[in-house]
């Protein structure tokens, strides 16, 4: 009967004053994107189940989107399973929409709401949705609804193909080391090919939306950030795609400030379309060209940067590895130094032929 | 005392079984009743002043030998005749008869036995004695292949019900004179001969005088089934888990003495007992030594891992589905979701339903006659299951659970140990459904707990996977190193000699 003891201290080291409760997945709906924008009571939450398969055959039945408008985060919550006849289950959440005007608002009680319920946690992936609000997007899915084209926005970009994109939980640590973070963002227009349609980064300050990178200033971001790598550089009759792009930064300083920031970004690339294969001189003038559009992409972004004086690409974090004794004593004026710090910039592309 | 009580109340053993004087007529009383008993009268070489009786079992002994060895020497020999009478008997023991044994008994208790092992006893007039010839009769089934633990590279004999067979078998390939063999008798009304068997300077003597200890205190009826023994033997039956190891292989048993452990036979049972029982004993094939190292590593690791599948796989189900969906992956769980739907029960009644129904259609293919049983298996786990299936009874993926788990147990080597994963399936099954992982987790430490208390000849069960019991380990238990690598005999069986090659 020794048992009896040894299970009694096993239950108390678990640390569970409850056992989880008995639930039948059969019962649930299981959200898969969850939508939050700024409401007429205060937070409109939209979640969506994607396609559900229902039977042995799997046919698809439609997506079950939810909605519900209430003064706090969690009280909308608990509204939105009072509206399925299935328990809400909000852990299989993998995509987080937040509206453009809920960003302009403050992003922090949404992360904080995720880092801290159970189910949500700070996995899923954030977009930011520009010119339109999270249920836009997500009602722009229809019965389709919207998860097969976030997910293939996700692998893409783990692939280097589209933008790079971001967790909640990398989003909500560099808020919080940084006081800026970048979020891909997106636009519920559509260009009838796809609901969604990219639309560059979005940069969160403090905790709310500074501004948006787009273009050339989303591909430097890009770039400074060692993010995706697919990107078609044309140089007369010969096109280069890039294939990998790592950035360094260095700080020099004159005193104890901050006096230069130097970077050095490389990249790796190779010929997809030419009349000749290039070579020699001819490539060498190919390679100059191509450091000069990547140079002139990180500038504009550096200069956008600099205006939101949101150092959200983490340079100065990086640079300050070589250096953490001064940075230590700067890193309070680091967003307004970075904002007047002279940066050099030097490219250097490496063709493969 | 009442007289209930006294009848309840142990009975001693009776020692000697038969006592008193030895005599044709005692012999004849014991033997009222028993239509096999024979008795035939001789004249000595047609003397009819000289008579000699023979006695033996029908059925037990061998005619031609009882024929050819004593009946006709009795009947031919003229120096039968001749000789004095007060020197008859020594000379029928030493020599007149053919016999390959002769022994002189004077004990009416020893005459009996002797019967009934198929010798033949001979008395002469006016005389208090009888010479016994062993002239049994050596019917049994023929060695044949192991059918429990096929040999794909290696021998194909195996433990017949013979004792003295499977005593030969092992002696043919352990020919050192230090194999020794000690019987025992076990059984008041079936006086089953039970031998130990050891190499002497290898096995720890310890351990043999425990186990002839244990055989000594059974006082049973008979030995009909291996349980017969087991039960009595081990050091506690509170554990559904096998602790003492059995294989019908001579290679492997011989193995097992050359280990260091100590061997048991008895007549009648067509297997060879190992002990002390470890529990990586049981995840070890014959096959083990006969296949490429890494081949037999990987084999190794499969049947540990298919252990841990086979015992965890349903409770771990209903603990994921039920209590935790959340780490499940999405696209695993979608596909859960959508086979749950339309099926009307739960996710722990659907799993305890099916674990019981697979246990159902084992059991009843079993029992039916090979065709049959295998047509019932079929039919079972194929129809029934397609069937349940598209009746949404059962969703899909709890019916892939429990093959899994029911799969992956007819992995085990020992079907002993099979049998104890089965009741612990079930009973970690139930406490999944109860509280989850913990109380899956709770289970789990129970069992290592369980385990951990267990001991097989004063040997933990657990003994390849402990530390700091000052017993030197032999080599890994989950894998097999090339041979010329493992040099020593596990140290945890108290072996007398652990270095086993050069």
């Amino acid at each position: 009967m020794k048992i009896f003891p040894v299970l009694l201290t096993a239950v108390l080291l678990t640390g569970c004053s409850g056992l989880p409760a008995a639930r039948e997945m059969g019962d649930m709906a299981l959200l898969r994107t969850l939508g939050v924008d700024r409401g007429a009571a205060g937070v409109e939450v939209t979640g969506s189940t994607g396609p559900q398969a229902k039977g042995l055959q799997a046919e698809g039945e439609s997506s079950l989107v939810l909605s519900a408008d209430d003064d706090t985060l969690s009280a909308a919550c608990l509204a939105m399973q009072g509206q399925s006849d299935s328990f809400v289950f909000f852990g299989y959440v993998d995509q987080l929409l937040l509206g453009e005007t809920l960003a302009e608002q403050g992003v922090t009680p949404v992360l904080d709401y995720a880092a801290r319920n159970t189910e949500l946690g700070l996995g899923a992936r954030l977009w930011l949705i520009r010119d339109g609000s999270a249920r836009d997007a997500i009602q722009a899915g229809g019965q389709e609804g919207i998860e097969k084209r976030l997910e293939t926005l996700r692998a893409d970009g783990k692939m280097g193909i589209t933008s790079l994109t971001r967790t909640a939980g990398e989003v909500y640590t560099d808020l919080l080391e940084r006081g800026c973070a970048f979020v891909p963002a997106l636009s519920p227009a559509g260009d009838g090919t796809a609901q969604l349609t990219q639309r560059g980064y979005g940069v969160l300050k403090g905790d709310t939306l500074a501004g948006f990178l787009e273009g050339d200033e989303a591909r430097g971001l890009e770039l400074l950030a060692g993010g995706p790598t697919g990107h078609i550089l044309t140089v007369g009759s010969t096109s280069v795609k890039t294939t990998s792009a790592h950035t360094k930064s260095r700080l020099e300083f004159q005193g104890e400030m901050p006096s230069l920031l130097r970077l050095t970004c490389r990249i790796e690339a190779r010929l997809t379309e030419y009349d000749r294969r290039p070579q020699g001189e001819e490539l060498r003038a190919l390679m100059t060209a191509a450091e000069e559009q990547e140079r002139a992409c990180i500038q504009r972004a550096l200069t956008r940067l600099q205006e939101l004086e949101a150092d959200c690409a983490g340079l100065g974090a990086q640079a300050a590895m070589y250096c953490p004794a001064q940075w230590q004593r700067g890193q309070g004026d680091w967003p307004r130094g970075f904002s007047q710090i002279p940066i050099e910039i030097e490219v250097q592309v490496a063709i493969q032929t | 005392m009442s007289k209930r009580s006294r009848a309840n109340a142990p009975h001693p053993r009776q020692e000697p079984r038969i006592p008193g004087p030895l005599s044709l007529a005692r012999l004849e009383e014991v033997f009222t009743d028993c239509v096999d008993f024979t008795k035939r009268e001789v004249y000595l070489h047609g003397d009819n002043q000289r008579k000699a009786v023979v006695c033996y079992i029908d059925g037990q002994a061998r005619s031609e030998r009882l024929n050819d060895y004593v009946l006709r020497p009795l009947a031919q020999d003229p120096m039968l005749a001749t000789a004095p009478e007060g020197q008859l008997f020594d000379l029928m023991e030493r020599g007149a008869l053919y016999a390959h044994g002769a022994k002189r008994e004077t004990e009416l208790d020893s005459v009996v036995l002797a019967l009934i092992d198929g010798s033949c006893a001979l008395f002469l007039e006016d005389r208090d004695d009888a010479l016994v010839f062993p002239v049994a009769t050596e019917e049994k089934r023929s060695v044949g292949e192991p059918e429990n633990e096929p040999a794909l590279k290696g021998a194909r004999d195996s433990f017949v019900e013979s004792l003295r067979t499977n005593t030969s078998l092992v002696r043919r390939r352990l020919r050192a004179p230090e194999l020794k063999i000690r019987e025992h008798i076990v059984g008041r009304q079936s006086l089953t001969p039970v031998d130990v068997l050891w190499l002497d300077g290898i096995a720890d003597p310890d351990t043999v005088a425990l186990l002839e200890g244990r055989l000594d205190e059974i006082d049973i009826d008979g030995v009909e089934a291996a349980g017969n023994l087991e039960e009595y033997l081990v050091d506690t039956a509170k554990t559904p888990f096998p602790l003492m190891p059995y294989t019908q292989r001579p290679d492997r048993f011989c193995q097992g003495l050359l280990e260091g452990r100590v061997g048991l036979f008895a007549d009648g049972i067509p297997l060879g007992w190992l002990v002390p029982g470890t529990i990586d004993q049981f995840f070890k094939t014959g096959q083990d030594r006969a296949y490429h190292w890494m081949t037999a590593c990987a084999l190794s690791l499969i049947r540990w891992l298919c252990a841990l599948i086979t015992l965890l796989t349903p409770g771990l189900y209903i603990a994921l589905v039920t209590f935790h969906p959340e780490a499940i992956p999405s696209k695993l769980a979608l596909s859960i979701v959508a086979a749950k739907q339309e099926v009307p029960f739960s996710t722990i009644f659907e799993v305890l339903i099916m674990l019981l129904a697979f246990e159902v259609i084992q059991e009843a293919g079993l029992r039916l006659p090979g065709p049959i049983g295998a047509t019932v298996s079929i039919l079972g786990g194929l129809v029934v299951g397609n069937a349940a299936v598209e009746a949404h009874i059962v969703s899909p993926a709890v019916l892939i659970a429990v093959a899994i788990a029911g799969v992956a147990g007819y992995t085990m080597p020992s079907q002993d140990l099979g049998n104890a994963l089965r009741l612990w399936r079930f009973l970690l099954a139930i406490l999944a459904s109860l509280g989850g992982l913990t109380w899956l987790a709770l289970g789990c430490a129970g069992l290592i707990y369980h385990l951990a208390g267990l001991e097989s000849f004063g040997v933990a069960y657990l003994a390849p996977f402990t530390t700091g019991t000052r017993v030197p380990r032999g080599h890994p238990s989950l894998f097999r190193l090339p041979l010329p690598m493992m040099k020593w005999r596990d140290g945890a069986v108290k072996t007398r000699n652990r270095r086993n090659q050069r």
